[in-house]
């Protein structure tokens, strides 16, 4: 990638009366097999590059996103970007961007087996389907997806960062019935970490025990969440987190700093250079170097997720998550506990363990109202212990309530991305008391 | 070299793409050359937060090499880069031959036409600060209320979708599809004491869709009623009653509940990793789901509704589907590979999202169609019953059996008169049971917008939900 672009749109931005200036230039290549009943049904490959420019003018906030690199269609953005500028109204809340130059950990040189793996997916995706075939499966349905990313931050604000990543990531869903399925992950940074085998195995196990399910019943439960189920609410619970959630109306964390939002023995993070990430990078979209931040602490909400712009309004420091606008979680990490998920199942006299949900939907974003449905594997505990498979229910709760309600977290901490969890999460299996479950009326 | 598209992009990379796939030994291939040229805007609590413009141009491309399907897609149209995607693309697939699918698509007519829609006022002739303003005017009535709106997130977002579609069995078509879509979440009230209210509205041609809307009156309307839900609401009866559900409660419902378990590359289990199967299976085909008055349709060719288009992403010509018919399972959503499952031509079914996914089954305006009775006639015999006009939470199973849906606004209804409004009423029910209990559809239909989401990557597609208002007999509320 042709870093003198940068600089001759930073440069070329300022001329026009600019006042600050971020420009990103970003290419990917990335390959996807989806595969149903065992067998592959498409193979997909990308390839993509395009150049965002955010452009700051009088306080009028503008951004584009362009293909064409030519200097041409440069010089014209450019005007048409400050034109637009000109028209638009101002943000009496934008006030700057970060002041570099910054000093970067060094990134990880990608995994090299990763991003040169070409087609030998295939052969880890006949692992995984044979995995949960011989674990008790009799069909299976996923995909599995590599990507390979570069970027080059450059802004009027002396900011200059490069960054690199590769990743693959493995999702399957194994039936042992049409009502009797298991669903297992695992996603990397690198090859040797990356375990389609556990996924497989752990899916057929789970589609297996849950043959013969019979109609829930609705009541109030003990639930051990496994991770994938579990790392849903931690996605929500960090999007809350968010200081643009907040003031748009998306958080139930209004008003909570430094007050008590979950059980005590709660401690979540948001790591943007945790080892082996989906998520981790040399520096945010501002170019500030990611952080390591607590969030919740001992069940205490300590601080909002903030860019430069939003931290200056509220007098505090940048976190690191910009998003120019709105900033984002990058990792998510729940500290593990000291148990094991079978430890947490013996402490339950009634109750349930999930292994996945699926659309959530909240009824009142500020209150922190929804309801989610388990989905997969659904287990009743009855004195400690696993008894019977059930079906067609679901969590009517609220996310304080359940964030109030964690009494155990286990030691199983597992890195999710799914369907259902876009931002790459950390977690373990995670017990929660008294969770409210309905089921639909006859 | 195409003669259809002359001006608008370089159509020749398309045509080339799919020569190249056909000469390194592809049965079949397609290309989709996309490009979105279009603005958004962003006004939180009466800031501009941003405003942003972009034009992106790529293509999407399927092949078939002994019977087993590729997909190839870049921005970098340069033919040197179209080449070795292509190579590498079919490098895989043979790589994968040993436990890949046989493919086979329905066989179907070839089209070489254009289809462009009209545009009355062109958004392309309204400035940043007249698509603004609309935010504004509309920001500016919600402050001005007597009671508190405070959360107001409003966005607005146009695109010019310019699609050519080529394809080695001679389809050659391109659409112009130009698309609007205004999407906001209103918090009323604060704290434990708030409600919100989160929608979408698209549509599918000019600034003139606008008018339609009337956003203003809309949106004041509706942070009136969840005032006077806030200040004036009991709490909802449960048990068996009555249940009289407006357009958009029933557009949700045969959204979730009728699209997608009809969409038949759920029941062939192709989207069960992710979006899930279905309960639906193909030997229920002509079984009873509902009473004999519901009729539900996905239909492409409502102009000016955002799921519109006259020609799907395989190049198949669009046309009204009808899902339930006479309360009878009667048809499935079907591109060229699930038709060919069946032995069925395709319905015309196949969307894909942008030039970097494929086309899969997807729905369009879906809605079920109109009874003879005024709304007032739906209510007048309910003893005990609430009015759902509207909804907040909701979901449904990955099967599509079990759904619920918690109003809005909402009213109790005593002795056929609508009465003080109800608070959160809970509607958790299954889809025969939802479908069995209809006994009266009014004359009149309404629509929402939304987002569908499906596929691996996920591809949200623009949809548009309705019907009309419909009473639900003895029919249990929980809660």
């Amino acid at each position: 990638m042709d870093e003198g672009l940068i600089e001759y749109i930073l440069k070329k931005s300022k001329e026009k009366g600019a006042d600050d200036v971020v420009v990103n230039l970003g290419e990917s290549t990335s390959s996807q097999i989806k595969f149903v009943h065992n067998k592959i049904v498409t193979i997909k490959n990308s390839v993509d590059s395009a150049c965002s420019i955010f452009l700051v003018k009088d306080k009028k906030v503008v951004e584009t996103l362009i293909q064409d690199l030519s200097t041409k269609n440069i010089d014209n953005t450019i005007t048409k970007l400050i034109k637009f500028a000109n028209i638009s109204q101002p943000n009496p809340n934008y006030v700057c961007i970060a002041q570099g130059p910054f000093k970067y950990k060094k990134a990880e040189s990608p995994d090299k087996k990763l991003v040169n793996i070409g087609d030998k997916t295939v052969d880890l995706l006949e692992t995984g389907i044979n995995s949960a075939l011989s674990a008790g499966a009799n069909r299976t349905a996923g995909t599995i997806t590599t990507e390979v990313a570069n970027s080059i931050l450059g802004t009027s604000n002396n900011v200059f960062a490069k960054d690199f990543g590769a990743s693959i990531a493995f999702s399957i869903r194994a039936f042992a019935e049409k009502d009797a399925s298991g669903h297992g992950v695992s996603c990397s940074t690198t090859l040797k970490d990356f375990n389609p085998t556990e996924a497989g195995t752990h899916a057929g196990e789970i589609a297996k025990s849950a043959l013969n399910p019979q109609l829930g019943i609705a009541g109030k439960y003990d639930i051990v969440f496994e991770p994938l189920a579990f790392a849903g609410f931690l996605e929500h619970t960090m999007d809350s987190a968010s200081i643009f959630s907040v003031e748009a109306g998306f958080s139930f964390f209004a008003n909570k700093l430094n007050k008590q939002v979950a059980n005590n023995i709660v401690n979540l993070n948001d790591h943007g250079y945790i080892n082996g990430g989906l998520g981790s990078g040399i520096c945010d979209a501002e170019g500030v170097p990611t952080q390591n931040n607590t969030v919740i602490k001992d069940g205490v909400l300590k601080t909002y997720l903030h860019n430069s712009s939003t931290a200056a309004r509220y007098n505090t420091k940048t976190t690191a998550n910009a998003g120019l606008i709105s900033p984002n979680p990058t990792n998510i990490v729940l500290a593990p506990g000291k148990l094991t998920q079978d430890e947490l199942i013996k402490s339950i006299k009634h109750g349930l363990l999930v292994t996945n949900l699926w659309y959530t939907r909240f009824q009142n974003y500020s209150t922190g109202d929804f309801s989610t449905i388990p989905r997969d594997g659904i287990f009743l505990i009855e004195d400690g212990k696993i008894t019977k498979s059930i079906k067609d229910i679901r969590i009517s709760d609220n996310m304080l309530n359940l964030l109030n309600n964690i009494s155990g977290i286990a030691k199983n901490q597992q890195q999710i991305v799914s369907w259902e969890v876009g931002t790459p999460t950390f977690t373990p299996s995670v017990l929660v008391k008294n969770v409210n479950v309905t089921k639909s009326t006859q | 070299m195409s003669t259809i598209v002359k001006n608008l992009m370089d159509t020749d990379i398309a045509d080339f793409s799919v020569k190249y796939a056909t000469k390194l030994g592809a049965s079949y291939s397609e290309t989709r050359l996309v490009s979105l040229d279009g603005n958004s805007f962003v006004l939180k609590n009466s800031i501009p937060e941003i405003s942003a413009f972009g034009k992106t141009c790529g293509i999407g491309m399927r092949i078939i090499l002994n019977g087993h399907m590729g997909f190839m897609s870049t921005n970098n149209l340069d033919k040197s880069n179209i080449r070795t995607e292509i190579e590498k693309t079919i490098s895989m697939l043979k790589r994968g031959e040993k436990i890949a699918v046989e493919e086979e698509l329905s066989r179907e007519e070839s089209f070489k036409v254009k289809d462009i829609v009209k545009q009355k006022e062109k958004m392309q002739d309204k400035s940043a600060d007249e698509k603004l303003a609309l935010l504004t005017d509309i920001d500016k009535a919600l402050v001005s209320q007597k009671f508190e709106v405070s959360g107001r997130y409003l966005t607005i977002s146009d695109v010019m979708e310019n699609k050519y579609f080529v394809t080695s069995e001679g389809t050659e078509i391109h659409q112009e599809i130009p698309r609007i879509n205004v999407v906001y979440l209103l918090t009323v009230g604060s704290g434990q004491k708030s409600v919100q209210r989160y929608q979408t509205y698209n549509g599918v041609g000019g600034w003139e869709i606008l008018k339609d809307w009337n956003l203003i009156k809309t949106l004041v309307d509706e942070s009136k009623s969840l005032n006077d839900n806030i200040v004036n609401g009991i709490k909802a009866p449960k048990g068996v009653i009555d249940v009289i559900a407006a357009p958009e409660v029933v557009g949700i419902a045969v959204h979730e509940s009728t699209g997608h378990p009809y969409e038949a590359d759920r029941i062939f289990g192709r989207e069960g990793a992710q979006a899930g199967e279905s309960f639906v299976t193909e030997k229920m085909l002509g079984e009873q789901i509902g009473s004999g008055i519901v009729n539900v349709v996905d239909d492409p060719q409502l102009e000016n509704n955002g799921g519109y288009y006259r020609f799907d992403d395989e190049g198949v010509k669009a046309r009204r589907k009808f899902l339930i018919k006479d309360g009878k399972i009667n048809e499935f959503l079907h591109n060229r590979s699930t038709a060919a499952k069946m032995n069925l031509k395709s319905n015309g079914s196949a969307r894909a999202a942008e030039y970097s996914v494929e086309p899969i089954v997807r729905m369009s305006n879906t809605f079920m169609l109109p009874g003879k009775l005024s709304e007032e006639e739906l209510i007048e015999d309910v003893k005990l019953g609430v009015y759902m006009k509207n909804f907040t939470e909701w979901n449904i199973d990955d099967k599509r059996f079990n759904q619920r849906y918690i109003g809005s606004e909402a009213y109790l209804i005593k002795n056929g008169k609508i009465c003080e409004p109800v608070k959160r009423p809970v509607l958790e029910v299954t889809t025969p049971t939802f479908y069995s209990s209809i006994d009266g559809l009014s004359k009149k239909v309404g629509f929402v917008g939304g987002s569908c989401g499906k596929g691996e990557p996920m591809q949200g597609i623009p949809v548009t939900m309705g019907g009309p208002t419909i009473r639900l007999r003895n029919i249990k509320l929980g809660g």
